[in-house]
């Protein structure tokens, strides 16, 4: 079976990390998205992908350059000039012959199991058109829908302004025969208005999704995410040529290969500490906290509830807590992230414009690609550092010399 | 409990067979087991503890060749959950094999006899004897026809017999006692089960067997005989108004969501009961003093049918959960009991209705399956026609009862002249609004709801409160609780709370309130003032009611806002929220929730 996977949004609430990569080459829980995606794609029985791709793309191109998923082959489609969900489904047309059918897939979003699998089920037993779809806390940012008894779809309605709707929302998961593609030229490549219209032909199935689902829309979600996944592991795996002296090692925690733990180390799991990656003495690893493939942790460090991305730094004696690091950021020794702010009020943060309330009482910072934090910064909750910014070292006694 | 099958068929039957357990899984899932004839001299079995899945990969089951057999899946009631007590059981000669739903009650004195003639025990069962005793008639009359029926004579108790034999390979022998079994009647095989599901998806024509019959069935016929007389009996042959599509799960991720979101067509089918059929069982409450009696879910409905004859049927009817009947009913001749089941198999109620009949009461009951032993067995019946329900928790074949009770009232209420005709109209408009009123609930509120219960699934401990017919309201929701989510729920009016319960509350026991709507206002306001006992302790309370002008009170935690609707309907659709509230929190869980531990879908054993 074939799978048609968009990955060419621009993605921009996902500032600063959508500045310099597509929202599915974001790492979580020691993949990236995509890669998460396409194994359950593969469990589900897909053994071709055509991933659509456009912001950003040169990251998945070079993902995808060599034959990385033997079982799945990945074709890459250009999105080029073509806009929306629509326009990039129409983008791929041409891989697929009449009378397939094929899953279409948002690729910045993420279920806890097998989505695919479910969809495909709902489908099979009618080979009509079918959406999974699932519930959310807000459900005012998505197309809601109405289920009738036979499990079809019998309104919906997008981003509905009356806030507190307890709907079930569009999942961005989709199992459909080859005609939606006429269905979806016939308006214009308008996808909402191509599903009103196989919804008033009473011809669109639901697949109900009842495990954990998130759409990746903003940094914070980057943790729910990896969280998320994490959930799901029971075991530790600790590569065999990784040496611990001196290690407390709790829960399901995964050391890679070429990972050096210096002694003295205290890893809570779930953790994740990838390939080549060195961790200092005395450093203190908390639950959901992923640590990328070639970073250095100095020694001393707490890490909790973090992911950081490959080939960042991590200070000695820092704290980072509930925040994302990106890749190559490099973070002085001595910063603090402050992840809770002392009037417990909900945290917003500053995306594009807007400053948006993320519901959570803890979040530490988020820290583009390539930025560098001189040593002894304090962070603010929810603070957004942009690829490649510079803050320079909190110097209580400057020398002459340096900055 | 348990879920006996058998196929016969001119091919192979393993995955058939397998197939037809499978779907009885609900009956009882903690062992399972198959035996095939196959031309040898011996039937072959495999069986094992664990549900049908796991059994029939792990002993192969698909891989039995032959076109004769018969599986079980099995419920414990005598013997522990072994290997060995897993059915089929065979015969010492391992030419006869036996699947058996019930219980034995004289088999500890056949099996001592047996024993001492030199037949070999390897269970505990009650059912072994079965099978040890057609081997001796067998030994002494030469015919398998006569060895069996001689042997089903010596038996006491109920059962469903299903057996199979080496000596007359091309037959299933089946008979039954109390206990359900049917014939179906497919293209290219004939089957017998405990209910149409083990076979829907080949056939939906099937052949009732009463009590104290017997049946051969063949791969192209079958023939019903008298245990007692030997005289063949004719029975005809009824199609099953449901399709396989229906006894599915659709599409839904549980039967129980499905069979949620089914209720706007079950309430629809219920309010088109022929208007005759309700207002003839209505005369006959009003003509005898009348008891309702059901267990589990449905005594709870009996309970709210209690409030509604109360309030509009213009007298107050006994409402005794059947398993207490016998210890309370005092009737004669004028006296009716209206049995509520959704099976028309449980026990509890089945021996409540005989216990009447002995007393001399006429007898009728709601009941949704048709053919069913207590459908057969009442002077009156209306069938409820809310297609199968397959989920262990009785949800829309509950509000069906619900629906159809309250018909009764109204129209008795009428027929007494308490209340006018039109008034009685005026409440049937109002229930006519429910089922479009359930599907905005289902699709506006589920997120809602399951985000309450995800909340709260912390919670061990919870109270559903409710005065007049919400009581009863609040009860049932308690039960539907407890069932799927394994979490403590009490269902008490909210005035018996202050008498003792109150101590327990505290920020670790959740309330659920039904509130009445604000037209009632009496009951609104004194509702009301046990909210506020409950928040002066600190507890978390929930309120379910009616969108209704201005704001819901801020007193409470949470509240389930209901949309807009006549104030007769409140309490139909508060159940609605209540069952996605139970559903929710199994589903955060991760509960079994079609088969909850420890369940089964009718109760038929004492």
């Amino acid at each position: 079976m074939k799978a048609l996977v968009l990955a060419g949004g621009q993605g921009s609430s996902m500032a600063p990390f959508s500045q310099t990569r597509p929202n599915p080459m974001i790492p979580v829980a020691g993949r990236y998205v995509i890669d998460h995606t396409i194994e359950a794609l593969r469990l589900a029985g897909v053994t071709i992908v055509n991933l659509v791709v456009g912001h950003k793309q040169e990251a998945l191109r070079q993902r995808f350059s060599g034959d990385i998923h033997s079982e799945v082959k990945v074709n890459l489609v250009e999105q080029g000039k073509a806009a929306g969900i629509g326009g990039a489904i129409l983008a791929a047309r041409s891989q697929f012959l009449p009378g397939e059918h094929f899953l279409l897939v948002y690729a910045d979003t993420l279920a806890g199991a097998n989505i695919f699998s479910v969809t495909m089920q709902s489908f099979g037993i009618s080979n009509e058109p079918t959406a999974a779809i699932c519930l959310t806390q807000s459900a005012e940012k998505y197309g809601n829908v109405y289920l009738g008894a036979d499990m079809k779809i019998t309104k919906m309605v997008e981003k509905p302004k009356k806030a507190g709707l307890g709907n079930y929302v569009l999942a961005g998961v989709f199992a459909l025969p080859t005609t939606f593609f006429d269905e979806l030229e016939k308006a214009q490549a308008n996808m909402e208005k191509a599903l009103l219209t196989l919804i008033r032909q009473n011809s669109l199935r639901a697949a109900i999704w009842e495990d954990a689902w998130l759409d990746m829309a903003y940094p914070w979600d980057i943790l729910t995410a990896n969280k998320m996944i994490m959930d799901k592991w029971s075991m530790a795996s600790i590569h065999n040529g990784v040496e611990l002296h001196n290690t407390i090692i709790r829960g399901p925690v995964k050391i890679c290969q070429g990972a050096q733990i210096s002694p003295g180390v205290v890893l809570e799991g779930p953790a994740y500490i990838g390939a080549g990656s060195f961790v200092g003495h005395n450093t203190l690893i908390r639950p959901y906290t992923c640590v990328g493939a070639g970073c250095v942790v100095g020694h001393g460090a707490e890490l909790k509830n973090s992911v950081i991305f490959d080939d960042s730094v991590i200070g000695g004696l820092c704290f980072i807590g509930d925040s994302v690091v990106g890749q190559g950021a490099n973070i002085g020794s001595g910063t603090m992230t402050i992840n809770r702010p002392l009037d417990g009020k909900k945290i917003k943060v500053r995306i594009g414009k807007a400053m948006v309330d993320t519901g959570l009482d803890k979040i530490g910072a988020f820290v583009g690609d390539g930025a560098k934090v001189g040593a002894s910064n304090i962070l603010a909750p929810g603070s957004v550092m942009a690829a490649k910014a510079i803050i320079p070292h909190n110097l209580s006694y400057p020398s002459r010399g340096g900055k | 409990m348990c879920g006996i099958a058998g196929v016969i068929s001119l091919g192979e039957v393993a995955e058939r067979l397998v197939k037809c357990i499978h779907n009885l899984e609900y009956r009882g899932y903690d062992s399972c087991g198959v035996a095939m004839v196959n031309g040898g001299p011996q039937v072959h079995v495999r069986k094992n503890i664990g549900a049908v899945g796991e059994v029939s990969e792990k002993e192969r089951f698909s891989t039995l060749s032959g076109h004769t057999g018969i599986a079980h899946t099995r419920w414990a009631t005598h013997g522990a959950v072994t290997k060995e007590n897993a059915h089929p059981h065979s015969s010492c000669g391992a030419d006869f094999s036996i699947t058996h739903n019930g219980i034995i009650s004289n088999h500890e004195r056949l099996r001592s006899r047996l024993s001492r003639d030199g037949h070999n025990f390897v269970s505990d069962t009650d059912t072994e004897v079965i099978v040890h005793l057609v081997e001796d008639y067998f030994k002494k009359t030469n015919s398998v026809e006569k060895a069996f029926v001689a042997a089903i004579r010596e038996l006491e108790g109920t059962y469903a017999v299903a057996m199979i034999t080496s000596h007359e390979p091309d037959r299933i022998f089946c008979v039954r006692k109390e206990s359900p079994l049917i014939i179906g009647l497919g293209a290219d095989a004939n089957y017998v089960a405990s209910d149409f599901n083990a076979f829907i998806d080949h056939t939906k024509r099937v052949v009732f067997i009463e009590d104290d019959e017997y049946a051969q069935v063949t791969h192209d016929s079958h023939s019903i005989k008298s245990i007692s007389t030997g005289e063949p009996v004719a029975r005809d042959v009824l199609e099953l108004p449901w399709d396989s599509e229906m006894a599915q799960k659709g599409g839904f991720p549980h039967y129980m969501l499905k069979e949620i979101y089914e209720q706007p067509i079950v309430v629809n089918s219920a309010l088109d009961i022929d208007e005759e059929r309700i207002r003839d069982l209505a005369r006959q409450t009003v003509e005898k003093t009348l008891t309702i009696t059901g267990v589990g879910t449905t005594f709870y409905i009996s309970q709210f049918a209690q409030y509604m004859f109360s309030l509009y049927g213009g007298a107050t009817p006994l409402a005794l959960s059947s398993d207490e009947f016998r210890h309370l009913a005092q009737m004669g001749k004028e006296s009716l009991v209206l049995a509520v089941s959704q099976s028309g198999e449980t026990y509890d109620t089945l021996t409540a209705l005989r216990h009447a009949q002995k007393l001399g009461a006429s007898t009728a009951a709601i009941v949704n399956v048709m053919g069913s032993s207590m459908a057969r067995m009442v002077d009156s019946l209306i069938l409820q026609g809310s297609g199968p329900e397959i989920c262990v928790l009785s949800t829309k074949a509950a509000m069906s009862q619900m629906i159809i009770l309250t018909r009764i009232a109204l129209e008795a209420g009428v027929i007494r002249g308490v209340i006018s005709r039109k008034v009685a109209n005026a409440r049937i408009k109002d229930l006519r609004v429910i089922p479009e009123t359930i599907e905005r609930i289902l699709n506006e509120k589920s997120g809602f709801i399951h985000t309450i219960a995800k909340a709260q699934s912390h919670i061990n401990h919870w109270l559903f409160l409710g005065r007049e017919r919400y009581y009863p309201v609040a009860r049932e929701s308690a039960l539907k609780m407890k069932e799927v989510s394994y979490v403590h729920a009490e269902g008490m009016p909210s005035g018996f709370l202050k008498h003792g319960t109150i101590a327990l509350i505290d920020e670790k026991m959740n309330s659920v309130v039904f509130m009445p709507p604000k037209e009632q206002k009496e009951l609104y306001d004194i509702s009301m003032s046990s909210v506020e006992e409950i928040r002066a302790r600190g507890g978390y309370i929930l309120g379910i009611m009616l969108e209704e002008k201005g704001k819901p009170p801020a007193i409470f935690s949470d509240v389930i806002t209901l949309p807009k609707a006549p104030a007769f309907a409140a309490p139909y659709l508060q159940m609605v929220a209540a069952q996605l509230l139970s559903y929710f929190t199994a589903v955060t869980l991760k509960r079994n929730i079609d088969r909850p531990r420890s369940l089964a879908k009718s109760v038929t054993v004492a």
